[in-house]
C-alpha cells in the first residue's frame, strides 16, 4: 500500500454522512467502480457471474453490481474495493472488453430512507425527471441533477444512489442536501 | 357594508390586516377583495393610463383593476391581484399607481387629458428628437404610466423546482375537473389534481344550487376525503397550470408559503414539470363585462363575481345594487343577493324578451348608458323603451356573457372557435395532444352539464390509456340553459372601458380601426388591448367583437390573437427555480483544490472548474510579482501545476489507431506504444478546433487528452463519430477526466524531482525520453501514470494518480522538492510559459483559425483522410495567408495588448489594410518585457519588420517587432535534455 493518505471528493479525510429526518445521505467511498464494454464479436461475458442487465437496469450479486450505460456498455461496481485497482480485477473476468478504472471519476451518494417510501419518493421528485412509478428497485438511470450528469440508481425500495462526477462532488451534496432539508421542513 | 350572512369563512377566527396603512379585520376563507369589501373598501386602485379610480372587478385571477403591492421591504411585490390573494394575519397592502393618496391622485389629470392620450399617442408625439426616447420620454412615461413598483433588493425568498409524473392531469378543480379526478382516480390511473384555488370546488363555492338536495359543499368535501384515501390521486391544491408544452409537459407553479404570515425556512414557490399521458382542461370560463359610458366605476363588477362575493364570502360592496346583463346569469346574481337581503335597484336586461326571475324590478330591453360616483358607484344611467332614467345603486354586476377559459388549449397555435349561439369561442380541434377540454372550458355551463362532461373526459382518456374506468354515479344537479344575446357594448359618445388594466376604451378601437390597425394583431399592439398581467381575459373577446362590427365582418372571420404561456403572471424567480449566487451552476473542483486553498492561492473561473490562478507568497502585493516568480520558477528550478482539467478520453479497441488517425489531422495509427504525440483535430469545415496530446499505453489503448474548454465538446464528437459515422470500427470510448488527479513537473529539476517518487523507475533521458509514457506506480505503490510532456518548453513531466490521492501527491512533492526549489504555479504562469514557448491555445485557436496559421499545416496528412482534411484544403481557407509570429515592443517599456489589430507603418488603420490581430500577450520575466503572439499576413516572410498594434478601444497603439513565435529556446534542447 502507499505511503500516501487519500482524500474524499468532498475534501475531507472521511466520508460525509448527514441525516435529515428519515432520510441519510452517506459519501459511498469504498464503492470500486470499472466501465466494461464489448469489443466487436465479444458475446456475453458474465464478469463475477453477473448477468449483465438491459437498458435502465441495474442487477446486483455478491457485494457486486452492474448497470446499463449504453449498447454493450455497463459499469460494473464492487462495494468496498476502491482500494485497489478494480480495473485490473475486472479484466480476468471479462475477456474481449475494454475496461477502465472509473472508481476515481465518481462520487457516490448512496440515499437511505430508514422509515416509510413517500419521503423517497418525494425527494426524487425535486431531483430527477424520471417517472418514479416506473424506478422500482433495479432501475438506473443516467440523467441531470442541477445541470450535473448523474448515474441513478433504486438499489432497493429505500435506497437510492446518485453517482457524479467527482470534481462537482461538493455540488451535488449541495443540491442533495437541500432538496433533503427542504423535505425536513414539510 | 359589513358580512352578509352565511359564507365559506371561519368567523371563529379573525385576521388583522392593513390596506394603505389602515388596519381591517377579515377571516381564515377570505382573499384580500373579499375582505376589503366586507369592511366597505370598494376603491382599490388607479388604473394604468388615465389613473382612474378602480375597485374589484372580479372574484378570479383574471382581475384587472384590483392590484395591489403586497407585504414590505424586499419581500414588496406589485401588481398582486387582490381577488386571489389569501388573507393572513398581518398582510400589509398597498395601492399602486397613485400619489399622494388611492382617494386623491394627482396624476387623475391624465383622465382630463384623455383626449390626447388615445391609442397610439405616445407613437406620434414623443418622436423627435430620437435620442430623447431613451433617455427622456419613456422613462417619463414610465413613471406616469404604470403599475406597481419593485423593491430594487434582492428576493429573499428561495424557490423550488419538482418534476412529476401521472396518467391524468387534471386541470381545474371545479365540478368539472373534480369529476374527471373521480372518475380517474377509482380507475386507479395515476392522477393530478390541481387548482389554483386555496379551496377545491370552483364555481360550485359561488352558487347556492344544491347536489343531490345537498350542500355542494358537502358533496366536495366527500370526495376529498376519498382523494386522501386513495394513494393513486395527489392533489394540488394553490397550484396553477400555466403553460402547455411539447409530449404532454405543463407548467405548474404552486403556491407552498404565499399564503403564510411566516415563511419559516419554506420555499415560496415550486415550480413543477408534470408529465401527463392525457389531461383534462377543466379551467372554467371568465364572464365577459359589457362596455358602456363609464363603466369602470369601483363597485361596477362583474355580476358572477358580484355572487361569488356574497355566497362564497358573505360579502358585498354595497347594501343596493342593480344588475346588468344580456343572459339569465344576472338574474341569478339578483335572486341570491336579494336572498341575503341586499335591495335590488333593478335588473337591466338587454333583451327585451327578458322575465324576471324573482320579486325585483326588471328592465327589460334596457341598457345601462352612463354612472355617476367619483371614487365609487352612486347611480346608473338607464334608457329603455325611448325613456331615461337614474337609479341609485352602490353597486352594479354587469353579465355579458361566459367565455370558456380555452387558453391552455390554444398554446399550440390552437385557433378556438366561435359559437354563435353561445356568443364564444370554444376549443377547437387542433388544441395540444392529449388535453381534453370540459366543463365550462368546452361551454358545458350548467353544473349537471359540467359533471357529467368532466366524467366523461376521464372516461375518454381512460379508453386511450387502457386503463378500466367506469363513469361514477353524479351527483344530481342544476341543468339550467344558458342563453345569451349579442350584446357587448351599448352605444354612446362618452369613454366606454374595453380592456380596464390598460385603459382601453371602445373610442381606441375605432381610432385603431380608423388607423388602419385592423388586424387583430395590430389592434392589441396599438392599443395595448390584451396586454399586461391580466392579458386581457376580461377584454380580449369584446374588444374582437367592437372590431367585428366596424368592419363589418364576422367575430370568427376577425379572429384571435395567439394564446401563449403563462396564463397567469409567473415570477421570475420560480422559473429560475432553484440556487442563485455561489450555486447557480455546479462548480468543478480539482484534485488539489483543497490543498490550493490551505497554500492561499487565487482561484480563477475556467467553464465550471475553478483553478488555482496564482499564488501569492507574504510580500507580493501585485499578482505580477507572483506570477513572474512562479514563471521563473519553472524557467529555473521545477514548478507544480494541475492540469487534471484538461480533458481526458480512454480510447480502446482493435480499431482504435484508425479511429484516431479518422479524427486527428496528423497521424496516431503509427505512434508507438509507450509514447506520445502532439495532435491537432479539425471541424468538418476545415478550421483547427482542438489540440493536446495523444499517448499509446498499449497497441489497443489510447489516451487523448484534450483542451479544458473543449473536453466535452470533443468527447461529444467522438461519441458521434463512433456511433453514427464508423459505426463498422471497433472502438470504445469513456472520459477519465476526474478519474486522475494530472500534475505538471516542469522545469530543468523536474527529473530529479519525479526521481523521488517513482518506484524503481529508469528516467533517464534514454530510457525515458522526450514525449515517452509509461505506466508506474509512486510513493510505494500508488499506481500511476507518466508523461514526458511540455508546454512551457522546459524539462518537463506530467504524473497522474488516482484523483483522490492528488492533494497527498502534491503535498509530497512539494515537500521532497523543497531544496530543489518546488514552486506551485497557477493558470497565469502557465500562460506567460506557454506565450514565451509560443505554443497556441485557445486565443490561438478561436475557431476561426486554420492549423497553416498556426504554423501546423504541415501536420495535416496528406497521406489519409481525416475530419476537415479535405475542407482546410479549399480556396479560402488554404490562401489564408496569415501566420502566427512572435512580437515585441519596439520600446521594451512599451505595451503589448491583446485584441489589437495589426497595420503596416504608415498605413490607413481601416478594415481593407488590417493585416492580423495580437492572440496573446504577456509580461514575459524572460525576454523582461512584453511579448505577444498574434496573426500577421505573410507573418513568416516578415520578421523583423516594425508593424503598429493599433488599440483604439482605448486610443493606444504601439510600435511592433515582429518575431519568431518563440522566446524560449527556439532549438527545443531543454525540452530533451
Amino acid at each position: 500500500m502507499s505511503e500516501l493518505i487519500p482524500i474524499t471528493a468532498l475534501g475531507a479525510a472521511l466520508p460525509r454522512l448527514a441525516s435529515f429526518g428519515a432520510l441519510e445521505i452517506r459519501e459511498n467511498v469504498g464503492l470500486a467502480l470499472a466501465s466494461l464494454a464489448l469489443r466487436r464479436g465479444t458475446i456475453g461475458p458474465r464478469p463475477f457471474g453477473l448477468t449483465l442487465p438491459g437498458p435502465g437496469r441495474w442487477i446486483a450479486g455478491q457485494g457486486v453490481a452492474a448497470l446499463w450505460t449504453g449498447p454493450d456498455q455497463w459499469m460494473i461496481e464492487y462495494e468496498g474495493r476502491a482500494d485497489l485497482g478494480f480495473a485490473a480485477e475486472l479484466k480476468q473476468f471479462a475477456a474481449g472488453c475494454s475496461v477502465t478504472e472509473q472508481t476515481d471519476g465518481w462520487v457516490a451518494f448512496e440515499i437511505v430512507l430508514r422509515a416509510g417510501s413517500r419521503p423517497l419518493e418525494a425527494l426524487l421528485s425535486k431531483l430527477i425527471n424520471i417517472d418514479l412509478a416506473d424506478f422500482g428497485p433495479g432501475r438506473a438511470r443516467r440523467t441531470g441533477i442541477e445541470h450535473m450528469s448523474c448515474f441513478v440508481i433504486r438499489r432497493s425500495e429505500a435506497h437510492v444512489a446518485v453517482l457524479g462526477a467527482r470534481s462537482s462532488a461538493a455540488s451535488l451534496w449541495h443540491a442533495l442536501e437541500t432538496a433533503a432539508k427542504r423535505l425536513e421542513r414539510k | 357594508m359589513t358580512r352578509l350572512t352565511g359564507g365559506l369563512i371561519d368567523r371563529s377566527q379573525t385576521l388583522n390586516f392593513s390596506f394603505d396603512g389602515k388596519r381591517y379585520q377579515g377571516h381564515p376563507g377570505d382573499t384580500l377583495a373579499s375582505a376589503l369589501l366586507a369592511n366597505g373598501v370598494r376603491l382599490m386602485g388607479r388604473s394604468f393610463k388615465y389613473h382612474r379610480p378602480r375597485g374589484v372587478l372580479s372574484a378570479g385571477s383574471e382581475e384587472p383593476n384590483a392590484l395591489v403591492e403586497l407585504r414590505t421591504g424586499a419581500r414588496q411585490e406589485p401588481n398582486t391581484r387582490a381577488a386571489v390573494v389569501e388573507l393572513f394575519e398581518g398582510l400589509e397592502a398597498r395601492s399602486q399607481n397613485r400619489w399622494p393618496s388611492l382617494g386623491f391622485d394627482a396624476l387623475a389629470i391624465n383622465d382630463l387629458l384623455s383626449p390626447f392620450l388615445t391609442a397610439g399617442f405616445y407613437y406620434k408625439t414623443f418622436m423627435w428628437p430620437k435620442g430623447f426616447w431613451e433617455k427622456l420620454y419613456e422613462p417619463a412615461i414610465r413613471r406616469a404610466a404604470g403599475l406597481g413598483r419593485l423593491s430594487m433588493q434582492a428576493d429573499p425568498d428561495t424557490y423550488d423546482k419538482g418534476f412529476l409524473h401521472c396518467d391524468f392531469l387534471v386541470i381545474g378543480g371545479g365540478a368539472a375537473g373534480l369529476a374527471a379526478a373521480l372518475t380517474a382516480a377509482r380507475g386507479g390511473a395515476r392522477v393530478i389534481l390541481a387548482d389554483e384555488d386555496f379551496r377545491l370546488g370552483g364555481r360550485l363555492l359561488s352558487e347556492t344550487g344544491t347536489l343531490d338536495g345537498g350542500q355542494a359543499t358537502d358533496w366536495v368535501s366527500a370526495l376529498e376525503a376519498e382523494f386522501e384515501s386513495l394513494p393513486n390521486i395527489r392533489v394540488m391544491r394553490r397550484t396553477t397550470v400555466f403553460g402547455v408544452y411539447d409530449h404532454g409537459i405543463y407548467g405548474a407553479v404552486e403556491s407552498v408559503s404565499d399564503h403564510l404570515p411566516e415563511a419559516s425556512g419554506r420555499v415560496r414557490q415550486t415550480l413543477w414539470r408534470i408529465t401527463a399521458k392525457r389531461a383534462v382542461l377543466a379551467a372554467g370560463a371568465t364572464e365577459r363585462p359589457i362596455a358602456f359610458a363609464d363603466n369602470d366605476r369601483p363597485g361596477i363588477m362583474l355580476a358572477g363575481a358580484m355572487r361569488t362575493y356574497a355566497n362564497r364570502w358573505a360579502a358585498c360592496p354595497s347594501e343596493t345594487v342593480a344588475v346588468f346583463t344580456n343572459n339569465d346569469d344576472g338574474h341569478r346574481t339578483a335572486r341570491d343577493l336579494a336572498a341575503k337581503d341586499v335591495q335590488i335597484a333593478a335588473v337591466i336586461d338587454a333583451r327585451p324578451e327578458a322575465k324576471a326571475r324573482g320579486d325585483y324590478r326588471l328592465i327589460a330591453g334596457g341598457m345601462v348608458t352612463g354612472s355617476r360616483g367619483r371614487l365609487g358607484l352612486k347611480s346608473i344611467e338607464v334608457q329603455a323603451n325611448g325613456r331615461s332614467e337614474w337609479i341609485e345603486c352602490g353597486a352594479l354586476g354587469v353579465s355579458g356573457g361566459w367565455n370558456p377559459n380555452v387558453h391552455l388549449f390554444s398554446h399550440h397555435r390552437g385557433r378556438p372557435i366561435w359559437n354563435e349561439s353561445l356568443q364564444a369561442f370554444l376549443p377547437g380541434e387542433d388544441g395540444p395532444p392529449g388535453l381534453i377540454p370540459a366543463g365550462a372550458a368546452a361551454a358545458n355551463f350548467s353544473t349537471a352539464d359540467a359533471l357529467r362532461s368532466g366524467a366523461q373526459a376521464a372516461k375518454r382518456a381512460m379508453d386511450e390509456l387502457g386503463i378500466a374506468a367506469s363513469s361514477p354515479d353524479l351527483p344530481r344537479a342544476e341543468e339550467a340553459d344558458y342563453k345569451v344575446a349579442p350584446v357587448f357594448n351599448v352605444p354612446g359618445k362618452k369613454r366606454a372601458w374595453v380592456d380596464f388594466q390598460n385603459d382601453v376604451t371602445v373610442k381606441d378601437i375605432k381610432l385603431a380601426h380608423a388607423e388602419n390597425m385592423r388586424p387583430v394583431e395590430h389592434l392589441k399592439r396599438y392599443t395595448t388591448l390584451g396586454m399586461a398581467t391580466d392579458q386581457g381575459k376580461t377584454a380580449n373577446v369584446t374588444g374582437l367583437a367592437v372590431m367585428a362590427e366596424l368592419t363589418g365582418r364576422t367575430i370568427p372571420e376577425t379572429g384571435t390573437t395567439i394564446f401563449r404561456p403563462p396564463y397567469i403572471p409567473v415570477t421570475l424567480s420560480v422559473l429560475g427555480g432553484g440556487d442563485i449566487g455561489r450555486h447557480y451552476r455546479p462548480r468543478r473542483l480539482t484534485p488539489t483544490n483543497h490543498w490550493a486553498e490551505g497554500q492561499g492561492a487565487v482561484f480563477v473561473e475556467v467553464g465550471q472548474w475553478m483553478r488555482a490562478q496564482y499564488f501569492p507568497r507574504a510580500g507580493e502585493t501585485h499578482w505580477r510579482q507572483s506570477v513572474d516568480r512562479e514563471a521563473g520558477a519553472v524557467r529555473s528550478a521545477v514548478g507544480l501545476c494541475d492540469v487534471t482539467t484538461l480533458g481526458k478520453i480512454d480510447v480502446q479497441g482493435a480499431d482504435a489507431g484508425e479511429f484516431l488517425n479518422r479524427l486527428y489531422c496528423n497521424i496516431m495509427a503509427t505512434l508507438k506504444v509507450g509514447r506520445v504525440r502532439y495532435g491537432l483535430m479539425l471541424r468538418e469545415d476545415g478550421f483547427a478546433y482542438d489540440d493536446g496530446t495523444c499517448a499509446r499505453l498499449a497497441e489497443d489503448h489510447y489516451v487523448v487528452t484534450t483542451t479544458t474548454a473543449n473536453a466535452g465538446l470533443v468527447y461529444r464528437n467522438m461519441e458521434f463519430a463512433r456511433q453514427c459515422l464508423w459505426s463498422d470500427l471497433d472502438v470504445q470510448l469513456i472520459s477519465t477526466t476526474d478519474a486522475w488527479a494530472q500534475i505538471a513537473v516542469a522545469g530543468p529539476k523536474s527529473r530529479a524531482l519525479l526521481a523521488r517518487i517513482v518506484d524503481g523507475f529508469d528516467l533517464s533521458n534514454e530510457a525515458f525520453p522526450f514525449m515517452a509514457c509509461a505506466e508506474l506506480t509512486v510513493c510505494d505503490g500508488l499506481r500511476a501514470r507518466l508523461f514526458r510532456i511540455s508546454f512551457s518548453g522546459e524539462l518537463a513531466y506530467e504524473v497522474a494518480v488516482p484523483a483522490r490521492f492528488g492533494h497527498a501527491l502534491i503535498e509530497r512533492l512539494m515537500e521532497l522538492g523543497a531544496d530543489l526549489g518546488a514552486t506551485p504555479y497557477g493558470t497565469e504562469a502557465l500562460g506567460v510559459l506557454r506565450i514565451e514557448k509560443g505554443h497556441a491555445a485557445g486565443p490561438e485557436l478561436s475557431g476561426q483559425t486554420t492549423a497553416a496559421m498556426v504554423g501546423l499545416g504541415s501536420m495535416v496528412s496528406q497521406k489519409k483522410d481525416s475530419v476537415g482534411a479535405v475542407m482546410s484544403r479549399r480556396g479560402g481557407l488554404a490562401g489564408d495567408r496569415r501566420r502566427l509570429v512572435g512580437l515585441r515592443p519596439v520600446d521594451p517599456a512599451g505595451k503589448v495588448v491583446s485584441g489589437s489589430h495589426l497595420f503596416a507603418e504608415g498605413a490607413p488603420r481601416k478594415c481593407d489594410t488590417d493585416q492580423g490581430w495580437v492572440t496573446s500577450a504577456c509580461y514575459s520575466p524572460h525576454v523582461r518585457s512584453m511579448i505577444g503572439l498574434g496573426f500577421l499576413e505573410k507573418g513568416d516572410e516578415r520578421l523583423g519588420e516594425v508593424i503598429v498594434a493599433a488599440n483604439p478601444l482605448e486610443g493606444e497603439s504601439a510600435r511592433l517587432l515582429v518575431v519568431p513565435a518563440c522566446f524560449v529556446d527556439p532549438e527545443g534542447e531543454r525540452l530533451r535534455e
